[in-house]
């Protein structure tokens, strides 16, 4: 007897659970990717200004932590600098998640050194060499006599994702290089360290390092739409599902013209 | 605490720091911890030898205690060590053996330990990218074993996953397996070797069954939400033959487990539902009716409710329905033991991360146990009696890269 009025119980839960229904959103929350984090801001700033009722909170932590995030149905939107993993995906769908990607914008991951360096364009093979510890002076590349300090960025990031894929294939970065949490910090550490060398979001880069070329290929609008540079990506933005209600109208903003402006102020490339 | 206990303890501890000595891309330290209180109301027998209700449990304990580092050498190859301190805990299991009449008896015994315990839960390496086959891995050593829900049960409720709770299969063991993820997040698999053993036997009893388990695992996810699935494991107890000649052994067991998995997660509803099918059999024992072989089964249904979307407050309703059937099973003519468990609780979750995933988690479960038992069985005295249950359990972990 008292097992069926567990059951009843339980059951009676689940039925009243499923007819709750979504109170409507005014509060939207972007979590994830530190590439992305400057676009987010923007955008969300632009929206807000034509729609005072909602409210935008924008959270970097990197692209795993975005996608945890939207795993655990605690983001409506996923900021990610790299394509979800299948991984990722299949424990998203199991609990009921369905990721959809939006690409919002493209980038270069962007190689960087101190400006006081003289060398302008280095070889992925180079990168390699110098990221696993095989090139430690600049010398070796034609460069003044100085040891080479190479600044990486934390293994959550999308950006070091990528930048594993495309550059390390899978090699192991060596154990005295920098391991930094996010774009600033790269961009800072380079800054201020004559034999630093490091990589950025295209959005990033300025004055204050020195941007490299790759395989003689500078990453530009062009270089970068038509995948002449090796180091092109796209940024994302995933929702649980296709986007609804407001969520759809701050994408559908940040991918219209409007908010391609916002992208290129930036220091990105644009999606057209 | 004697020395070798002690020594056992040291060197557990100090291999805590064994990825970090072997320079790491990243090393991830992190723990978790269960403090609970238990109260229990069980039938035993009072003065005039008539069963009444009496309280059996009531107590504190630190149930588990994780402590694990976890380090990447490369991006595809990871390593994870986790130790597991606990104050209470008597699963220290042993296998003890007699020689009588030619036969060689096995019978698995359990020993009491005194202050905190520590076993060695998890001890791995990933290789990713060893086998060129996308999101395939290969892992060596101490691991999960992918059997039915036993490798990503989560404890939402504060029972053990339904093959762990009735000893179907282990959580962890010495093994090598190939898992990985279907493309474009159709679900995951997995295919392994373990010693069928697993992480809680110690002593020279380990070496003595020569068979190894062998384990296939598959889950579909073909639509959002909607996970089916099984797992198939086969396995032994015991060895076949005596070590010192070839006497058979009548308690060798040939054990085919069987799971069958289904996940529904649908707005606040994530409902679980499983079913397993243990087949023991006993090849040495030759008697016409094969009275000790065996089938046992069980279903296990768990609802729960996440109430965070519609409550100030991030708390979950959870339930469960668990029903294992062993009545199949012969012992002394006898069957043995049925078993009803009815578990209602909640969980409050608090203290979220940087993701919004919280680092804390109160729980509040109670269970009620039905046995559908024969009263003059032995077993019934030995504690197979109706019972109620009470537990409040709080949760909380930590994870910092180094």
């Amino acid at each position: 007897m008292k097992t069926k009025i567990y059951i009843i119980a339980l059951v009676s839960m689940i039925i009243a659970a499923l007819n709750l229904s979504a109170a409507s959103k005014n509060q939207i929350t972007c979590t994830g990717s530190t590439t992305v984090l400057p676009i987010a801001q923007a955008a969300a700033e632009s929206y807000m200004d034509n729609h005072p009722e909602i409210n935008i909170s924008v959270r970097g932590g990197g692209s795993g932590v975005g996608v945890a995030a939207l795993q655990n149905g605690t983001t409506d939107i996923c900021n990610s600098s790299r394509p979800m993993k299948s991984k990722e995906i299949s424990v998203a769908k199991a609990k009921g998640i369905n990721p959809v990607a939006y690409a919002i914008a493209n980038d270069a991951i962007s190689i960087i050194v101190h400006t006081n360096n003289p060398i302008k364009d280095i070889t992925i093979q180079q990168i390699k060499d110098i990221y696993t510890g095989k090139i430690k002076n600049w010398k070796a590349l034609g460069g003044p006599n100085l040891p080479i300090v190479a600044v990486s960025r934390d293994v959550s990031s999308g950006t070091f994702e990528v930048f594993n894929e495309k550059v390390l294939a899978g090699a192991k970065v060596e154990g005295s290089a920098q391991l930094l949490a996010s774009n600033n910090a790269v961009l800072s550490a380079v800054s201020n360290t004559p034999g630093a060398i490091g990589y950025v979001g295209l959005g990033y880069v300025n004055e204050t390092v020195k941007l490299l070329s790759v395989n003689r290929v500078i990453p530009a609008v062009a270089s970068v739409k038509n995948n002449s540079y090796p180091l092109a990506r796209k940024l994302y933005m995933y929702t649980n599902g296709n986007a609804k209600g407001e969520v759809e109208k701050l994408i559908g903003f940040i991918q219209s013209e409007k908010g391609q402006k916002i992208v290129e102020e930036q220091g990105f490339i644009n999606i057209k | 605490m004697t020395r070798k206990k002690l020594m056992l303890n040291l060197i557990c501890l100090g291999l805590l720091f064994v990825p970090m000595a072997m320079n790491g891309l990243e090393t991830k330290l992190s723990g978790e911890f269960w403090g609970r209180w238990l109260a229990e109301i069980a039938k035993r027998k009072n003065a005039t030898g008539n069963y009444e209700n009496k309280l059996v449990n009531n107590y504190l304990s630190l149930e588990r205690g994780y402590l694990g580092l976890e380090t990447k050498f490369t991006e595809q190859v990871k390593g994870r060590f986790t130790v597991d301190i606990y104050t209470t805990d008597k699963t220290y299991e042993y296998q003890s053996y007699s020689l009588e009449d030619s036969t060689l008896t096995a019978s698995t015994k359990s020993g009491s330990i005194d202050g905190a315990g520590l076993k060695i839960k998890y001890a791995y390496v990933d290789f990713g990218g060893f086998i060129p086959v996308k999101d395939m891995t290969l892992t060596a050593g101490m691991q999960k074993v992918y059997f039915g829900s036993i490798y990503d049960w989560s404890y939402t409720l504060i029972g053990k996953a339904p093959s762990d709770e009735h000893k179907v299969a282990n959580s962890a063991d010495l093994g090598l397996t190939l898992n990985g993820y279907l493309p474009s997040g159709y679900g995951e698999y997995a295919v392994g070797i373990y010693n069928g053993e697993g992480y809680k036997k110690v002593g020279a009893n380990l070496k003595d069954n020569t068979d190894f388990a062998y384990l296939g695992n598959l889950r579909v996810t073909p639509i959002t939400g909607l996970t089916v699935g099984g797992s198939y494991m086969y396995n032994t107890v015991g060895r076949e033959k005596d070590l010192n000649g070839e006497a058979n052994n009548s308690a060798y067991e040939k054990q085919q487990l069987m799971d069958a998995y289904t996940r529904l997660a649908y707005g606040p509803v994530d409902l679980n539902c499983e079913y397993i099918v243990k087949n023991v059999d006993f090849p040495n024992i030759t008697d016409s009716n094969k009275t000790k072989k065996y089938t046992a089964t069980g279903i296990s249904i768990f609802p729960c409710i996440n109430l965070k979307e519609y409550l100030p407050y991030d708390l979950q309703i959870v339930g469960c329905y668990d029903l294992w059937d062993e009545s199949d099973r012969l012992v002394s003519d006898k069957a043995r033991n049925k078993l009803a468990a009815s578990t209602i609780g909640v969980n409050y979750n608090f203290m979220p991360d940087e993701t919004d995933t919280p680092s804390m988690q109160l729980q509040l479960n109670y269970t009620d146990k039905r046995y559908d038992e024969d009263k003059s069985h032995s077993d019934y005295a030995n504690g197979k009696q109706d019972s109620s249950q009470i537990n409040l359990q709080l949760k909380w972990k930590f994870a910092n890269t180094l």
